[in-house]
C-alpha cells in the first residue's frame, strides 16, 4: 500500500529529535513564505492608495516627472490650497447627509429585519426579493422624475433630498444584513424572556438589542461608506448650497486639465475619514460584507 | 493491525504551565482495544490526536508497528479517526465519505464502490449511500462515520468520544456494536471517553489519565478490584468508592471514632504511612446490627433491585458514606450501623495518594 | 379558581380568537410597514413615472413638446445601434469585473487565512480600495496611474519596453475595468475569507487523516463548502458594477465613441446631455426589465443554497 511504503521509506538513522526539528523548522518555513506572499500583495493592492497620499505632498513640478520620485522634500502647499477653496461645507453637508441617512436607515431597517426574521411573516422571500430589486434599477433612469419632483418641490440644492435618496439607497441592503444579525440571535433567549414575563417590547430592547448591537454597528458603518461616497444624486440634485465631497473632488478638476498634486491633495481629504472609519471599525467591516455568508 | 507504543510522549500547549500529556508511556498490543478516560482536561483526546498526527510530539515519541511517528504528517500514519462530531464532508455523500480515503489512495473506482457497499452492509447503511449528511440521523452520522473508518482497513483506528452526542438508548446499543465489530475485525483500537461505564465494558485494557498524566493502566477488573491510586479508586465503579481519613494505630486503623482491623499482611505493609485514606466501595458495607460505624442516613437512592443508602458518619456532618443495601432500607433521618468486610479495604497514603498495603 | 396553573406548552396551543389573530398578523406586519412604504414612495413612484414618461416623446430643451407615442421610443431603443453596443460593454464589465475580481479574492482569502507576521496589517492594505470614494478612485488610476507620460504602470513598464502608452484611450474598457476590479476585490475576498473561516477544522483534520493532500483538500472539501459565499459575492457584486457610473464618467466619458460606456452612462448622456427624456426613459425601463429577470434567476440560486438550516455533518 502506497501509505506504508510512505512510512518506511523515512530512513530509520534519524533521530526523533532531528526529524522533530526538521518539521517544525518546515512549519516556520511555510509561515514565512505566506508571510512574504502576504506583504507582497498587500503592498501592491495599497500602492495606488501609497502613491496617492505620496503625491499629494509634492509641488505640481515635482510631481510630473518622468521618473517617480519617492525621495523629495514634502510641501503642505496642496493641502493648503485644498482647504482655501473652502471644503468645510462639503465635509458638514457630507457628514450631514451621511449620519442622518444612517441613522434614519437604522431606524427603518431594525424592525422591518426584526419582523423579516424573528417574527416570520409569510412572503418573506418575496419582501425580500423586493428590497433588492429597488437596487437593480438604474439608478439613471429614475434620475429625471426624481429631479423633477425635487424641483417641483423646491428641494433641489437641499441636504435633507440627499438624505432620503441615501436612505432608500440603503434600505435595501442594511435590511438584508439586519436580518441574518437577527437570525443569529438565538431562540432560546426571546423563549427565556418570555417566561420572564417580558412584553415584547422590552425583550427586543433590552434582551435582542444588545445581542445584535455589533450587527448595527457593521450595518451602519457600510451605510456610511456607500453614502459619504456616492457622487450621481450628490452631482445631480445640488449645486451650491447642499454639495457634498464627491462633488467638490470632481469640482477640483480645473478646465486647464488635471494638476496631479492638487488632485491628490483634494483626493486624500475627501477619501480620508471613510478609509479611517473602516480601518478603525474593521472588524464590524468585516462582519458587515461577510453579512450574507453567515446566514 | 499494529502495535502502538507511547514512549514517555509528552505534548505542551504554547504558553500552558504545564503539558497537556506528561511523558506518556503505553504499550498496546496488536489487535488490542485500548481505552483512555478520564475527566475533562487530563490529556486522553490530546494523547489520541497525537497518535493520529493531529497534535506535536513535543518530546519522547509514538511508535506504530516500531516506526516513529515523530514528524510524519496525518496522512502518511495510515490511521483512521472517527471523531466526537463525525466531521463528515458535508458537500459528499455517504457512499463518496466513506470512499474518500480510498479515492486519495489511487484505489480504482469499480474496488472503491465493492469495498464501500461492503462495509455499508456491515453498518446497515445501504439506503443511504446517496444521501448527504445533512439528511441523516444522529446515529445514521455516526455510522457512517465509523464506515468511514472501516472501509479503509487501516493499521489502527481512532475514535474520540463516538458516543457522546447520541441518546442513552442508541448509546448503549451501538457500544456493544462497536464492541464487536472490533472484535471481528481485530484492528488495533484506541478509543477515548470520559464515561467509565463505557471503559469498563468496551476496553481490554483502560488507561486512567488525570492532568496529563497517567495513572493507571489496566485490565478494567485489576483497575475496579486493585487500583493504583486514590484518584483511580474514586474514579473506576459507580457509586464511587468510599474514601475516609485514617490514621494507622497499633494493630487496627482508626476512622473517626471507629476501629477498623484489615487483615496482618495488610497492616504489616501500611507501616510507615501514618495517615492513610481508607477506601471500601459501597456494597463491602452492610448495615446491621453490630457494626464498626454509625450512619445517620441523609438519603436513598431506591433501584428497584438493590438501594443505595447516603449518609454521613455520626459526629462528623462532612463525612460521605455509600452504603448498598436489598430492597429493605433504612429512610432518611434514622441512624443505623454499619459493618466493614475488612478483607476488601483498599489502604492509600494520605499524602501520596498511592495504594499501600500489599 | 384552580391553583393549578396549566402549563405553559398547552396556553400556547390554545386557538386564538378571529380579533387575535388579527391583531397578531397586524403586530407582524407592522414593523415593517415603515421601511416597505417608504422604499415604495421613494423608488416605485419614480419608476413609475419613468415608465410615464417612457411613453411620451419629449425633449428638455424644448419645454412643451411632451406629447404621448406609445411605444415608438422602445422600438427606437431597440433599433438603436448604441444601445446594443454599450448593453454589450455592460455585459462585459460586469462579467469579467466580477468574476476577475472574484478569483482574485479567492487567492488573497487563501492567502489571508494563513497565519503570518502582521497579517491584520496586510488585511487592512487589502480592504483599503473597497473604501476609496469610486470618483476619486477613477480619478486615481487614470492620473497617476493610467497618465501615459507620467503614470506609475509606465513607469513599472520601462524596462520592458512599454515606454509611453496611454493606457484610457487604447484600453478604455480595459482599463474601466481594472479600476472596478481592483475596487471589489476586497469585498470578494472578505466574503470568501468568511467562508473558508467558518469550514469545521474536523473535516479538514478528518481529510488529512484519510490521506488527503492540502491541494486535493481544497479541490474537494474547500471549493464545495466556498460556493455559496462565491455565489452571493458574485450576484451582489452584479448588482453594484451593472449600475455602476461613477468610473465610466470619471475615467473615460464612455469614450472613445461609446467604446467603454455602459448602460448608465449612455442613459445619462440621454437624459442630461442629449436632452432625451422619452429615450433615456424607454431605455432605463429595458434595463430595468432585463436586470430583474437575470437576477430572479440567479436570487433563486442564493435562496435555495440558503434556505433551511444547514446542519454541520
Amino acid at each position: 500500500m502506497a501509505t506504508s511504503q510512505s512510512i518506511t521509506a523515512q530512513p530509520t538513522a534519524t533521530s526523533a529529535a532531528a526529524r522533530r526539528r526538521r518539521a517544525r523548522r518546515k512549519r516556520h518555513g511555510n509561515s514565512v513564505t505566506w508571510g512574504i506572499v502576504g506583504w507582497v500583495l498587500g503592498i501592491v493592492f495599497f500602492f495606488p492608495v501609497l502613491w496617492m497620499v505620496i503625491t499629494s505632498f509634492k509641488t505640481e513640478a515635482g510631481a510630473y516627472t518622468n521618473t517617480p520620485h519617492i525621495i523629495f522634500s514634502p510641501t503642505l502647499s496642496q493641502y493648503r490650497a485644498v482647504f482655501d477653496s473652502g471644503v468645510w461645507p462639503y465635509v458638514a453637508n457630507s457628514a450631514f447627509a451621511t449620519i442622518v441617512s444612517t441613522l434614519l436607515v437604522l431606524l427603518l431597517a431594525t424592525p422591518c429585519a426584526f419582523a423579516l426574521s424573528l417574527r416570520p411573516v409569510r412572503k418573506t422571500r418575496d419582501v425580500l426579493f423586493f428590497f433588492i430589486s429597488t437596487k437593480m434599477l438604474p439608478v439613471v433612469a429614475a434620475i429625471i422624475p426624481i429631479y423633477i419632483a425635487a424641483r417641483d418641490l423646491h428641494m433641489l440644492d437641499n441636504v435633507f433630498t440627499l438624505v432620503i435618496l441615501y436612505t432608500a439607497m440603503n434600505l435595501p441592503i442594511a435590511v438584508w444584513m439586519m436580518r441574518s444579525f437577527f437570525l443569529e440571535v438565538p431562540g432560546e433567549l426571546l423563549e427565556a424572556a418570555e417566561m420572564d414575563g417580558a412584553p415584547l417590547r422590552r425583550t427586543v430592547v433590552e434582551v435582542i438589542l444588545p445581542v445584535v448591537a455589533p450587527g448595527l454597528a457593521a450595518t451602519a458603518l457600510i451605510c456610511c461608506i456607500f453614502s459619504w461616497n456616492e457622487f450621481f444624486f450628490a452631482v445631480n440634485i445640488t449645486a451650491t448650497k447642499a454639495a457634498t465631497m464627491p462633488v467638490f473632488l470632481v469640482g477640483f478638476i480645473s478646465s486647464e486639465g488635471l494638476y496631479f498634486a492638487q488632485l491628490a491633495a483634494a483626493a486624500t481629504v475627501a477619501t480620508l475619514p471613510v478609509v479611517l472609519a473602516g480601518w478603525v471599525a474593521q472588524r464590524q467591516l468585516v462582519r458587515g460584507l461577510s453579512f450574507g455568508a453567515i446566514k | 493491525m499494529a502495535e502502538v507504543r507511547y514512549e514517555n510522549a509528552t505534548c505542551i500547549y504554547p504558553g500552558a504551565e504545564r503539558p497537556a500529556v506528561d511523558e506518556l508511556a503505553l504499550a498496546i498490543r496488536d489487535g488490542e482495544f485500548v481505552v483512555m478516560v478520564g475527566p475533562s482536561g487530563c490529556g486522553k483526546t490530546t494523547a489520541l490526536r497525537m497518535l493520529a498526527g493531529l497534535e506535536e510530539i513535543d518530546d519522547g515519541s509514538i511508535r506504530i508497528d516500531g516506526q516513529d511517528m515523530v514528524g510524519v504528517p496525518s496522512r502518511d500514519r495510515d490511521i483512521a479517526m472517527v471523531f466526537q462530531n463525525y466531521a463528515l464532508y458535508p458537500s459528499k455523500t455517504v457512499g463518496e465519505n466513506m470512499g474518500f480515503a480510498l479515492k486519495m489512495q489511487g484505489v480504482s473506482k469499480e474496488e472503491r464502490a465493492r469495498r464501500v457497499r461492503d462495509a455499508a452492509k456491515l453498518l446497515d447503511l445501504e439506503d443511504f449511500l446517496d444521501r448527504k449528511p445533512r439528511n441523516l440521523s444522529g446515529g445514521q452520522r455516526q455510522r457512517v462515520a465509523m464506515g468511514r473508518a472501516i472501509v479503509r482497513e487501516p493499521k489502527v483506528f481512532c475514535m474520540d468520544e463516538p458516543l457522546s452526542n447520541l441518546d442513552a438508548q442508541l448509546r448503549v446499543a451501538t457500544r456493544t456494536q462497536i464492541a464487536e465489530m472490533q472484535r471481528r475485525l481485530a484492528v488495533t483500537t484506541v478509543y477515548v471517553t470520559h464515561d467509565q461505564v463505557e471503559a469498563m465494558t468496551m476496553g481490554e485494557r483502560v488507561a486512567v489519565m488525570r492532568a496529563g498524566k497517567l495513572q493507571q493502566f489496566a485490565s478494567p477488573t485489576e483497575l475496579y478490584d486493585h487500583p493504583a491510586n486514590v484518584f483511580v479508586a474514586g474514579f473506576i465503579g459507580s457509586p464511587a468508592m468510599n474514601r475516609l481519613d485514617g490514621t494507622l494505630a497499633p494493630g487496627h486503623i482508626k476512622v473517626g471514632e471507629a476501629s477498623i482491623t484489615p487483615p496482618d499482611a495488610m497492616l504489616r505493609n501500611a507501616q510507615g504511612h501514618g495517615k492513610l485514606v481508607v477506601g471500601v466501595r459501597p456494597e463491602h458495607l452492610s448495615l446491621g446490627h453490630d457494626g464498626e460505624f454509625t450512619l445517620e442516613v441523609e438519603l436513598v437512592e431506591d433501584l428497584g433491585s438493590d438501594s443505595y443508602v447516603y449518609g454521613h458518619l455520626a459526629g462528623d456532618k462532612e463525612s460521605k458514606i455509600i452504603v448498598r443495601s436489598g430492597r429493605e432500607h433504612p429512610k432518611p433521618g434514622e441512624v443505623v450501623k454499619v459493618a466493614v468486610d475488612s478483607t476488601r479495604l483498599h489502604l492509600f497514603d494520605a499524602v501520596t495518594g498511592e495504594r499501600v498495603g500489599e | 379558581m384552580t391553583a393549578i396553573a396549566p402549563p405553559v406548552a398547552s396556553a400556547r396551543r390554545r386557538t386564538k380568537t378571529r380579533s387575535e389573530m388579527r391583531r397578531s398578523g397586524w403586530g407582524r406586519r407592522g414593523p415593517l410597514l415603515p421601511a416597505l412604504v417608504f422604499t415604495i414612495i421613494v423608488t416605485q413612484l419614480p419608476f413609475l413615472v419613468t415608465l410615464y414618461y417612457s411613453l411620451e416623446s419629449w425633449s428638455l430643451v424644448r419645454p412643451g413638446s411632451q406629447h404621448f407615442t406609445g411605444f415608438s421610443n422602445y422600438v427606437q431603443v431597440f433599433e438603436d445601434s448604441q444601445f446594443r453596443t454599450t448593453a454589450l460593454n455592460t455585459v462585459i464589465m460586469t462579467v469579467g469585473t466580477v468574476l476577475i475580481a472574484m478569483l482574485i479574492g479567492v487567492g488573497l482569502a487563501l492567502v489571508l487565512d494563513r497565519k503570518f507576521i502582521g497579517r491584520g496589517v496586510v488585511r487592512t492594505l487589502l480592504i483599503t480600495p473597497f473604501l476609496i470614494m469610486p470618483v476619486g478612485a477613477a480619478l486615481l488610476w487614470k492620473t497617476t496611474m493610467f497618465d501615459p507620460t507620467f503614470g506609475f504602470v509606465n513607469f513599472i513598464l520601462r524596462p520592458f519596453g512599454i515606454g509611453h502608452f496611454d493606457w484610457v484611450s487604447s484600453f478604455p474598457l480595459g482599463s474601466v475595468m481594472i479600476e472596478m476590479i481592483w475596487q471589489w476585490t476586497p469585498f470578494m475576498m472578505l466574503l470568501v475569507l468568511a467562508g473558508l473561516q467558518s469550514q469545521p477544522k474536523d473535516i479538514i483534520e478528518a481529510a488529512g487523516c484519510d490521506g488527503a493532500r492540502p491541494f486535493a483538500i481544497f479541490r474537494e472539501l474547500t471549493l464545495p463548502h466556498l460556493r455559496r459565499y462565491i455565489e452571493l459575492g458574485v450576484v451582489l457584486g452584479a448588482i453594484y458594477v451593472v449600475n455602476d457610473f461613477d468610473a465610466v464618467y470619471m475615467m473615460t466619458q464612455g469614450g472613445p465613441g461609446i467604446s467603454s460606456a455602459n448602460l448608465p452612462f449612455y442613459i445619462y448622456q440621454r437624459a442630461f446631455l442629449g436632452f432625451q427624456v422619452g429615450q433615456a426613459a424607454a431605455m432605463g425601463v429595458v434595463v430595468v426589465v432585463a436586470t430583474i429577470i437575470i437576477a430572479t434567476f440567479a436570487l433563486r440560486l442564493i435562496f435555495t443554497s440558503f434556505s433551511g438550516t444547514e446542519q454541520a455533518a
